[in-house]
């Protein structure tokens, strides 16, 4: 059975909802002066409503289009972006595993099939994942070692 | 086997700090190997990058405008058997054959021991003084921390803060 290393990007999740929040609350604002309510605790409650609205929708974008989900056992791995699934493969085709900083200094997991050979990256920054923790995790499946248990792989958050 | 514990805490502490950009202001690491095969020697940590470093907008500018770009890396080696200044010498021939393939700049070499580091070692490492290597050696069972007196060397104590993570882990206090 797979298991799944996923986070949600509160900050992606903002800019995915902030449009929807503002235009929610456009529409909310709008209906409330045709209807007559100008002022007053009602105008805000109603107004308020406009951040689940939008968080709502922005959600929606967000889960199809930017959350990340590592899933993987001792075989193999699956990388899924959104609805996409971006990468996948057996952890018996790679020989190196190391961290490697993006160029926002997020640490990420570069698979090698040989020293300095083709990689590829494993987004576990987008994960709750403990970088070192995972990497000791995949050495020991490229090395055939025993693995170290992996509930053990996530941060505190 | 609390020595090999130490030392092993050490390697993941100084590593934690060189993932959140400990050493910026000499070399940006960005990669990170553990356990390492190179030249039939095994590096507890292996870690390479380039003097220039990354950043936003202003900090980028001037690293491009007035950085230089070359390769360097930081090689870490954890030994657990008596330290001997022929061990020393097959390690820097280990780093140099690493630095020529690689067409590094220059590396860091640190070796952790979790015996007491023998006079003969001491001595071999604060006279060692080639350029291209900062030579470091440390006890985690004393806490005896010796280094190159090349700039390289010094700035493993002075960036990577390394004597303060051998006290602190002596000392009981890490996480």
């Amino acid at each position: 059975m797979l298991e799944t290393l996923t986070r949600t990007q509160n900050s992606l999740l903002a800019s995915y909802s902030s449009p929807f929040v503002l235009l929610s609350a456009l529409v909310i604002n709008i209906w409330l002066v045709s209807a007559g309510v100008s002022g007053g605790i009602l105008r805000l409650v109603f107004l308020g409503a406009a951040v689940p609205i939008g968080f709502f929708f922005g959600r929606l974008i967000y889960l199809k289009r930017s959350h990340v989900e590592i899933a993987f056992d001792e075989k193999e791995f699956r990388v899924k972006k959104g609805n996409r699934e971006t990468l996948g493969g057996n952890w018996k085709n790679y020989k190196i595993v190391s961290i490697r900083l993006d160029q926002f200094g997020r640490p990420d997991l570069r698979l090698y099939k040989s020293a300095d050979g083709d990689f590829v990256d494993i987004p576990i920054s987008r994960t709750n994942a403990d970088p070192q923790k995972f990497r000791e995790h995949v050495q020991g499946l490229l090395s055939g070692r025993v693995a170290t248990p992996s509930l053990q792989l996530v941060e505190a958050s | 086997m609390l020595p090999k514990d130490v030392s092993d805490s050490i390697v993941d502490s100084l590593e934690r700090d060189l993932i959140g950009g400990r050493a910026r202001w000499i070399a940006d690491l960005n990669e990170f190997f553990r356990d390492y095969n190179r030249t039939n020697t095994n590096f507890n940590l292996y870690a390479r990058g380039r003097t220039r470093n990354r950043g936003l907008f202003l900090s980028r500018f001037f690293a491009w405008t007035a950085l230089p770009d070359y390769s360097v890396s930081l090689f870490l080696i954890s030994d657990n058997s008596l330290m001997s200044a022929e061990r020393m010498r097959r390690n820097l021939e280990s780093v140099s054959i690493a630095i020529r393939d690689d067409e590094l700049q220059w590396a860091w070499l640190i070796v952790l021991c979790t015996r007491e580091l023998p006079a003969h070692v001491v001595s071999f490492v604060s006279r060692y003084d080639r350029r291209e290597i900062g030579l470091a050696v440390a006890s985690t069972a004393s806490g005896q921390l010796v280094y190159s007196q090349n700039q390289l060397g010094r700035s493993i104590v002075k960036h990577l803060g390394l004597r303060k993570l051998l006290e602190k882990m002596n000392a009981g206090n890490t996480n």
